[in-house]
């Protein structure tokens, strides 16, 4: 499919501050100064992929714009990406736009949900993603301007801006950006796009839906008091999951990833484990909650009542995790939107 | 359903009339009739909903039946 239109272009003055003065005043920023999309910028981002300029990549709602190459790259060349990092948000535009992900959902709604990029494969180390120190942190220009893009690209293409077809009630910090990279050399599992059906050596880019993140500082060095504790931070009752039977995500320290192999704990025991420990009598939910939580999962539970033990997810295998981050004994816990789920992309 | 010949009309709560437009407007029906009960919607007790559903039924019968006769 090609677009319907190219992007459209116009003159400005020469002068950094008058083009953001433009762009703050027409809403094309998030707040931030940009990088002045110039047709040479523009051409040195669309020189990193094959795709023609006009090819339709998606269809973004909540304003169901046209996300072409063209208009993906100037989003980013805005960002401050480097022209390298085009490809990723090629396949991260595609990813968002998948039913199953429900970005109409994410982008209209009061939830806070922002879209985390988690990057797999070889791309990690070509673009300097970080994985490690500060991953989910400042300091790194891909993750930054990665995570930074797509939300431009959602706003700017998809429409969704904030008190307009945004209607988050407060939003969230990341969804400035929200971006990392899995530390796959600390991992002592397999890698989560492995885990998704990819081969290894492939790159790929994962969309989750996040409401936030969680610090989980535990200094135990036993896997099922680790999991345990973890599990206790992870039950409330204010939580989307329990009321949709989620898909809960974690990025777990490298230190406690080892905890829990030395454990003897494999992925799927560490799911199933979880999946057990985190399940919460739905009393503990407002009765406004249990009425939600009885129109999402009748299916499961039949008639809901105060002691049925709701699940966080509807199976382990919606829950996942990643390992991130570097030296401490700091995991994150990072709730997810409930009615969505994950996609993953290779990156061409 | 306009575009497949039906008449249709949008409910929503006045938090998201801004929304509810713009998509219309997105989607190529600026013209879409949007019903608006009072915000916040979530929160209401069932009598209170019946109370607002009848309050509001008729008007919203009119609209429906104006985008009908579109």
């Amino acid at each position: 499919m090609t677009a319907s239109t190219p992007a459209a272009t116009f003159e400005a003055l020469d002068d950094l501050d008058a083009i953001n003065k433009l762009y703050r005043e027409r809403r094309w920023s998030d707040g931030l100064p940009i990088v002045p999309p110039t047709p040479e910028r523009v051409a040195r981002m669309l020189a990193c992929t094959q795709r023609k300029r006009d090819d339709v990549i998606a269809i973004l709602p909540p304003g169901f714009g046209e996300a072409t190459v063209e208009r993906i790259a100037i989003n980013a060349v805005m960002a401050g990406c480097d022209a390298e990092y085009l490809p990723v948000l090629i396949a991260a535009t595609d990813a968002v736009a998948q039913a199953q992900f429900n970005i109409q959902g994410i982008e209209a709604t009061t939830n806070p949900a922002a879209v985390w990029l988690v990057l797999n494969g070889p791309i990690v180390q070509q673009l300097g993603v970080n994985a490690t120190f500060n991953c989910l942190g400042q300091g790194t220009w891909a993750n930054a301007t990665l995570g930074r893009a797509m939300r431009l690209i959602l706003q700017n293409i998809g429409g969704a801006l904030p008190g307009d077809m945004d209607r988050a009630t407060q939003g969230q910090p990341a969804k400035y950006t929200f971006c990392c990279g899995e530390n796959e050399a600390q991992s002592p599992w397999e890698p989560l796009h492995v885990e998704r059906g990819f081969a290894r050596e492939v790159s790929t880019v994962t969309v989750v839906p996040a409401e936030g993140t969680l610090n989980m500082n535990t200094h135990s060095k036993d896997a099922e008091e680790l999991l345990r504790v973890m599990a206790e931070s992870m039950v409330h009752p204010t939580s989307n999951e329990y009321c949709h039977g989620g898909e809960p995500w974690i990025v777990f320290a490298p230190e406690h990833a080892d905890i829990l192999k030395a454990g003897g704990l494999s992925k799927r025991d560490i799911k199933e484990r979880l999946w057990e420990l985190t399940k919460m009598p739905a009393g503990h939910l407002s009765v406004k909650e249990i009425l939600r939580a009885q129109a999402s999962r009748a299916d499961e539970y039949g008639a809901i009542k105060p002691d049925t033990l709701l699940s966080i997810a509807r199976t382990p295998d919606d829950i996942w995790f990643i390992v991130a981050g570097g030296p401490g004994t700091h995991s994150v816990y990072v709730p997810c939107f409930g009615n969505s789920r994950a996609v993953t992309r290779e990156i061409t | 359903m306009t575009k497949r010949g039906k008449a249709a009309l949008t409910i929503c709560s006045t938090a998201f009339k801004t929304l509810g437009h713009a998509q219309a407007s997105a989607l190529g029906k600026k013209d879409l009739p949007i019903a608006l009960m009072p915000h916040p919607f979530g929160l209401r007790k069932r009598e209170e909903v019946r109370a607002i559903a009848e309050k509001c039924v008729d008007d919203i019968a009119q609209l429906m039946t104006k985008a009908g006769s579109k």
